[in-house]
């Protein structure tokens, strides 16, 4: 069944799109990047690291922005359409029935396409932090990961990790990342049991999901913050302070986790008790 | 006899559902026995779907009894599925895969291990072993409805339900899938429920059939039990000849002005016809036995309930 589903999904061309999107999102973040450093700094900053110039503007500060506005935009939106793709789309292609008229329960079902999706998850996470590694280091070249406060509220103080220790926290950043992205395809989820066309789905639970984020961002919600998932979401961020808060770490992932979890619930429990007509 | 060759594949008793106000199935009765072919029949609307449907566990009855294997499908769909195989109509296949990928994967849910030579035997079965490892996109109609029996048939159902299987195929395909389907049944002992519009195929094909119509049942018996065999005249004047059996108590069931008049069967010989109508300076131009076709036959009985119903 997994093979199968892996089959289906590889031959969907969607791995292909998300990747070609990940590529297109990183060639404008490097031009994004170059033109920052020549324009808005007046030439204070230097996007270029080299044994002579050793500048804070580097490849890794690339990675790790890149890898946070993908997060935070691509990802869910690819993750989203790929579980509008597992439910809504077999039922609104009637390839459902194909499956469902075979000794499989709809748990089974739905077990199989979470997996996949929680693969997925992992895949599309690592391959764009590899990705954006990748980029910075060729592109850049890799120094040591200083963070300065500013708009992203990616630190309040100045940070300093060095190179090594910076891509210990890149790479922890993988499966804290999965877990965020999680509840947002819980979301995916939820939404395609509902909404049997795939294209509604994927934009229903698209404009849920950047509703949320934006009401999280917005500081005269912050009474509604605890009570939506968006809210923890980069909570992955504090592995790249110098002293990590694990136990605040932990607590975030355990609410995204339970969040995950009533989503798939609710929508396992809407899948098994719905007719198909 | 073992308990699965006395077991009814299918049962069902008194089946109601609706879908909001529209009352889709109402007190239908039903019985697929092993080894046995039944073709459920009637117009677009009538409720075949539904039921099959509901037979399926995809749908819940909303009254009666349904019964599959003795399960109830809407609760236990998947333990149903270990022993039928529903094929519904139009074909839902995945356009990017091949028939073998197709027969391969689907064919181990559940646990089955197909070798190469089943599928293949599968696929030459419905006449596709040379488009075998063709993308399904670049099949035609016909070809993915015969992709979907053949998904059917590996592994092997005890019950096997066809929504519309001839839907798209040309007369050649459709007259192989009926010989499939009856050595499947005589080689295997497979019961066969299929719902279709091709009312020469049931005819030769079913052993028993369900005419639904509206949600009701219109019949349910041998084809053989629709089809009433009637005598038909014509005679040199219509109305006169019409006016004098009936004066001489025999029923014309039905006339066509100008035509002919129909009797039932055996409600006088030849002779008796001629004296009858000499008697009132009537000419017996013709006098023979008709046999209408189960679509006649089916189309008078729907028109009859019309006329009842409305």
């Amino acid at each position: 069944m997994i093979t199968f589903e892996l089959l289906k999904t590889w031959r969907s061309r969607r791995p292909h799109l998300a990747a070609g999107s990940i590529v297109f999102f990183l060639v404008l973040m490097l031009v994004g990047f170059y033109t920052y450093a020549q324009t808005e700094t007046g030439g204070d900053a230097e996007f270029r690291y080299t044994f002579e110039n050793q500048s804070y503007f580097n490849g890794l500060t690339f990675a790790l922005y890149s890898f946070y506005f993908g997060f935070l935009l691509i990802l869910p939106i690819f993750l989203i359409m790929e579980c509008a793709a597992h439910i809504a789309g077999e039922t609104a292609s009637g390839t459902l029935f194909l499956l469902l008229t075979r000794p499989l329960s709809r748990a089974k079902l739905f077990a199989v396409k979470l997996g996949l999706t929680a693969m997925s998850a992992a895949g599309l996470a690592a391959g764009l932090l590899a990705l954006s590694l990748l980029v910075g280091l060729v592109a850049v070249g890799w120094g040591a990961l200083d963070l300065y406060p500013g708009v992203l509220q990616m630190t309040d103080r100045h940070q300093h990790l060095a190179r090594d220790v910076a891509l210990v926290r890149f790479a922890l950043a993988v499966p804290f990342a999965t877990v965020a992205l999680m509840s947002v395809a819980g979301l995916g989820f939820l939404v395609s049991t509902w909404v049997r066309n795939p294209v509604s789905a994927a934009g229903t639970a698209t404009a849920l999901y950047l509703v949320m984020y934006v009401i999280a961002e917005i500081h005269f919600f912050k009474d509604l913050r605890p009570w939506l998932f968006t809210s923890y979401m980069p909570y992955w961020r504090s592995l790249f302070q110098e002293t990590v808060d694990w136990p605040g770490l932990f607590r975030d992932a355990s609410k995204l986790a339970g969040f995950s979890s009533l989503f798939l619930s609710l929508a396992l429990f809407r899948l098994r008790g719905r007719e198909e007509r | 006899m073992t308990n699965s060759a006395i077991e009814p594949a299918i049962e069902v008793v008194g089946l109601d559902r609706h879908f909001g106000q529209r009352q889709a199935l109402r007190g239908v009765d039903l019985r697929v026995s092993p080894g046995e072919i039944v073709g459920l029949v009637g117009p677009n609307g009538s409720g075949k779907t539904s039921l099959l449907k509901i037979l399926g566990g995809f749908l819940r009855p909303h009254g009666g009894r349904v019964e599959v294997f003795g399960l109830e499908p809407f609760a236990r769909p998947h333990h149903v599925m270990r022993r039928a195989r529903f094929a519904f109509a139009p074909p839902a296949l995945y356009d990017s895969l091949t028939p073998m990928e197709h027969l391969h994967h689907l064919s181990r849910i559940g646990g089955h291990r197909p070798s190469d030579q089943e599928l293949t035997r599968a696929l030459a079965t419905v006449g596709l072993a040379d488009r075998a490892n063709d993308r399904v996109a670049t099949l035609s109609f016909g070809m993915r409805q015969r992709l979907v029996v053949a998904l059917a048939l590996v592994p092997m159902p005890e019950l096997l339900v066809l929504d519309e299987p001839t839907d798209g195929l040309d007369p050649v395909a459709v007259l192989e899938l009926r010989d499939v389907l009856l050595r499947l049944r005589n080689e295997h002992g497979i019961a066969v429920l299929l719902s279709s519009h091709l009312l020469v195929e049931i005819e030769h094909l079913v052993d028993h059939m369900l005419v639904l119509n509206e949600g009701r049942t219109l019949f349910s018996g041998p084809p053989s039990e629709m089809i009433h065999t009637t005598l038909r005249l014509e005679t040199s004047s219509h109305e006169a000849a019409k006016v004098a059996l009936m004066n001489g108590g025999i029923e014309v069931r039905r006339s066509q002005p100008g035509q002919w008049l129909e009797l039932d069967a055996g409600s006088m010989d030849l002779e008796q016809c001629r004296a009858l109508l000499h008697a009132q300076g009537i000419e017996l131009r013709s006098f023979h036995e008709h046999r209408p076709t189960l679509e006649e036959a089916l189309l008078r009985r729907l028109r009859a309930e019309r006329e009842v119903l409305h």
